[in-house]
């Protein structure tokens, strides 16, 4: 027996010794030593059988791994005295290549079934398994061949549920899945063992199809969960049965939750990443969202496709594509779906809507502009749930400030958040996971890398309440905010304003939808509406203190004038009941600006808030009763007083004495003689060189000009003048605020019920 | 820091905990920066250690603390939540960085000067404690729920 053994020992280091050209003969030679006594042995390949991947024979390293691959093959040899030194240099190869380049699917297979025989001990399996680092795929064969291996019981349960571990990692590398769907049985019988369970059901998660769907199973995951209580990765296996039968679950589950499974892939993230970047080819060019299907179908052994986003697969079996016309009664078979690469054109997809096979890589859908309708209408929240799921796993991942090391893949997170972008543009609403992820990962954010995505993604934040919105996201925005560039500030202040915009369109719409159906956003339109002028509240505190911090920068002025455009219009273009002012910091810094267009924004913002109140009054007035969204008197009061201000300023030479009052011995402390005049059209400083290029234009000859003569006649042919030079909006504002006639005044508004 | 451009002379002192040793004629100071690094305890400790020597009236708005390495959760052996809580107790505001990526750190020296500008009171109008209560948040909810 003895004498067998180390004869055919002997036989297999000839073989391994014999050079590089002979290593077919290795690998394709291995039997499993069940026992001493029994001389069976099981010859798994031919001899043909193509060791492809190993052509360069020369390889040293290679040489090294079919030598230590070939060592695990034989098992322990119980005689030898430096059994440990030898076991340690093969597991270190064997590691070492593992995670350089990935293991063939052959050497997995050889090492898989050696890790879970329990030849070796539980420290040597483990470290096997941890190691299984697939170069390109993974043989389904292997798979069912380790699983058998579970049932004869010989290795111990952490390698078990590393086992597990590992197949939900790798599931994506499993080149075909029917036959480990065959087994799935088997794998719904292991959730009675509780170390098990979690992952067995993100095994069965991944899995699941229509057909496995049974009630006893239904029945049995019931029995469990009353068991065991709600636990998360159960509550996962339900919503997923619910989704494909759901008459057979009556039993209602959470809404919220949508982040089921522990990352249970941590050991081989680091591997895996090298491994697609590995295949990946040469770094595409940005996509457009295209109409039909981005890629056609790859080849099965191909990895070139985005790192990040999955290439759209259908789940259902590669023999069905074939089929390019579906007769009725295919359709209404259940067995039948229409797959998804045929899927191009959208009346393509209204036909076939109720035959769809979501893939089983949800990510995939981003790319597809159909596939996001159809998530959209479907409105199955275990579909959602499985692409918020994906969503947020993927963006935790690939998060380059989390990757400290890999800071390298800037490019690719950028790409990968610019399609979810394009995404939740083309839905037109803003993803859970996105705003889970921002809520996590601000802190860490720098405010430089990939900036522009990630304030877009601010701007696409759900409608909330704001008081609970603010202390995840604004209290650090601001953090930033305050210590930060100008440019960063214009920054937040544009996303903010669109934050400000979809909120608005969200809400305009909900309104209308209000008497038909219940509102989605479960709010009061009187709690949205403070929610909204919360927000609008905060800007103004930002914009203001972001003023004195950049000293009046007028280019700051012009984004803060920008939102408060938006503001001002809320009432007539989105008709909610609400209108809010500007605070008075941004106000007169605008009105003494240095800047003509800042003047004419203002003015133009002045003659729409005026517009926007009047309408607001006009309606009060008709509707008769009182209700909850009269404005307060003191808007209009403050509006007034603006109006005021302005005219007293711009127009009739009077400033400081009716809006804002400074008492003139102040201004007299100036050294400013001549005020009064100082800050009106034709002295402003902002109109100067206007005012000076309409005299010159007058009399060209002129070597002085006396802007002073700038008086009567004059005066109005320099307001045409003005408005010709493209300051509408100081045109729109005289006309509307200002009453031509001898004794000149402000139109306020007057706020009286007497009309 | 340094490199960063500024209307007036930047002056960077490290030390390595405090208190400064008091023989040496120094320039007022205008920022003290506690560096707390995640992945170690006894950078905690020391920081904890220092500010027991650190005047009161520096904590109106003149301290701040930065803590770097939370990027890698695995290797941290502080938890978050300890480092927000001792912000919390000095009232000083927190920022986070990980100090060992170079764009990150320029990022973080630009903030850093204009904290100092605001400090040193080369900004009208602004004055220490204005930015402090800017830039401190309330004791938001866990995040770790999400």
């Amino acid at each position: 027996m003895s004498s067998q053994k180390r004869g055919k020992n002997v036989q297999a280091q000839n073989r391994t010794s014999q050079g590089s050209n002979s290593f077919q003969t290795t690998l394709s030679a291995w039997k499993v030593k069940q026992d001493p006594s029994n001389s069976k042995s099981i010859s798994k390949h031919g001899e043909d059988n193509p060791v492809g991947d190993y052509e360069h024979a020369d390889d040293q390293a290679e040489d090294a791994l079919q030598m230590a691959v070939g060592y695990f093959e034989k098992g322990p040899i119980k005689t030898s005295r430096n059994k440990d030194k030898t076991l340690e240099k093969h597991l270190k190869t064997v590691e070492n290549v593992a995670w350089k380049n990935g293991l063939a699917s052959e050497e997995i297979d050889i090492l898989l079934n050696v890790a879970l025989s329990g030849k070796f001990g539980n420290a040597v399996n483990t470290r096997i398994l941890k190691c299984m680092i697939p170069a390109t795929v993974i043989s389904e064969d292997s798979v069912v061949k380790a699983v058998s291996w579970l049932c004869v019981g010989k290795c111990s349960g952490s390698t078990k549920v590393l086992f597990y571990r590992w197949l939900v990692a790798m599931f994506d590398f499993i080149d075909h899945k029917e036959q480990i769907n065959l087994l799935y049985g088997f794998f719904f019988a292991l959730l009675q063992e509780d170390a098990l369970c979690p992952y067995v059901c993100h095994l069965l998660y991944l899995l699941t199809k229509k057909e496995n769907v049974k009630p006893f199973r239904v029945r049995k995951l019931l029995d469990l969960q009353a068991k065991m209580g709600m636990q998360p990765h159960l509550q996962a296996l339900l919503s997923l049965y619910k989704f494909f039968a759901p008459a057979l679950i009556s039993v209602s589950l959470p809404v919220r939750k949508k982040i089921y499974f522990k990352n249970s892939e941590n050991l081989w993230k680091t591997a895996l990443l090298a491994m697609k970047q590995r295949n990946q080819g040469p770094s595409p060019e940005p996509l457009k969202l295209m109409l039909g299907t981005a890629n056609v179908r790859p080849l099965k052994r191909k990895w070139n496709s985005l790192s990040v986003i999955p290439v759209l697969n259908s789940s259902s079996c590669t023999k069905e594509c074939g089929k390019k016309e579906m007769s009725l009664s295919d359709c209404l078979s259940r067995s039948r779906s229409f797959p998804l690469e045929q899927l191009q054109s959208f009346p393509q997809l209204l036909q076939n809507i109720h035959c769809l096979e979501l893939p089983s890589q949800m990510g995939s859908v981003l790319n597809s502009s159909l596939l996001l309708h159809y998530i959209n209408c479907v409105r199955d929240e275990p579909v959602l749930l499985r692409f918020y799921y994906w969503l947020s796993q993927t963006l935790q991942e690939e998060c380059i400030w989390y990757k400290v090391n890999n800071y390298e893949h800037g490019r690719e997170f950028t790409n990968f958040l610019d399609t979810i972008i394009r995404a939740e543009c083309f839905l037109q609403e803003g993803f859970y996971s996105c705003e889970a992820f921002l809520y996590k990962s601000l802190p860490l954010w720098d405010g430089l890398c990939c900036r522009s995505q990630f304030l877009q993604l601010v701007s696409w934040i759900p409608f909330s309440s704001f008081s609970e919105v603010k202390p995840l996201l604004f209290d650090r925005l601001a953090q930033l905010f305050f210590t930060s560039t100008i440019y960063f500030k214009c920054s937040v202040l544009q996303s903010l304003k669109e934050l400000l915009q979809n909120w608005l369109l969200w809400l305009s719409m909900d309104i209308h939808m209000k008497p038909v159906t219940n509102s989605p956003l479960e709010t009061t339109l009187g709690g949205s509406m403070n929610s909204v002028s919360k927000l609008i509240h905060y800007v103004g505190c930002l914009s203001t203190t972001a003023m004195r911090l950049e000293s009046n920068s007028t280019f700051l002025l012009h984004f803060i004038l920008d939102f408060y455009e938006k503001v001002c219009d809320i009432y007539i273009n989105y008709n909610l009941p609400l209108v809010v002012l500007f605070p008075p910091g941004i106000f007169y810094s605008a009105l003494l600006s240095l800047d003509a267009s800042i003047l004419n924004q203002l003015c133009f913002i002045m003659h729409r808030y005026h517009k926007n109140l009047t309408a607001a009054k006009k309606n009060e007035l008709v509707q008769k009763t009182k209700s909850e969204f009269n404005f307060s008197s003191k808007t209009y009061q403050e509006f007034n007083h603006y109006l005021t201000s302005m005219v007293g300023c711009l127009w009739t030479s009077k400033p400081f004495e009716k809006g804002i009052y400074i008492d003139p011995k102040i201004l007299e402390n100036t050294g400013v003689a001549e005020y009064k005049k100082s800050l009106n059209v034709v002295h402003h400083p902002s109109f100067l060189n206007y005012a000076v290029s309409f005299l010159l234009q007058e009399s060209p000859e002129e070597r002085t000009v006396n802007v002073s003569s700038i008086r009567g006649k004059k005066w109005s042919w320099y307001l045409d003048y003005l408005f010709s030079q493209g300051l509408q909006g100081l045109k729109l504002f005289i006309r509307s605020s200002v009453h031509h006639s001898s004794v000149t005044r402000a139109e306020g508004i007057n706020y009286n019920n007497q009309y | 820091m340094l490199k960063e451009d500024c209307a007036s002379e930047l002056k960077v002192h490290l030390a390595k905990s405090l208190p400064l040793p008091s023989s040496v004629n120094r320039p007022r100071i205008d920022l003290i920066v506690f560096v707390i690094n995640l992945h170690s305890k006894y950078s905690l400790q020391n920081t904890e250690e220092s500010l027991r020597h650190v005047d009161a009236s520096f904590f109106l708005g003149k301290v701040c603390f930065l803590a770097t390495g939370a990027g890698r959760e695995s290797h941290c052996s502080i938890h978050r939540h300890t480092v927000v809580k001792l912000a919390h107790t000095y009232q000083s505001p927190l920022l986070y960085c990980d100090l060992e990526v170079e764009a990150f750190r320029a990022t973080m020296a630009q903030r850093l000067v204009r904290m100092l500008q605001v400090c040193a009171g080369h900004v009208p109008g602004v004055s220490a404690l204005n930015l402090l209560s800017l830039l401190r948040s309330s004791e938001g909810p866990s995040l770790e729920d999400m």
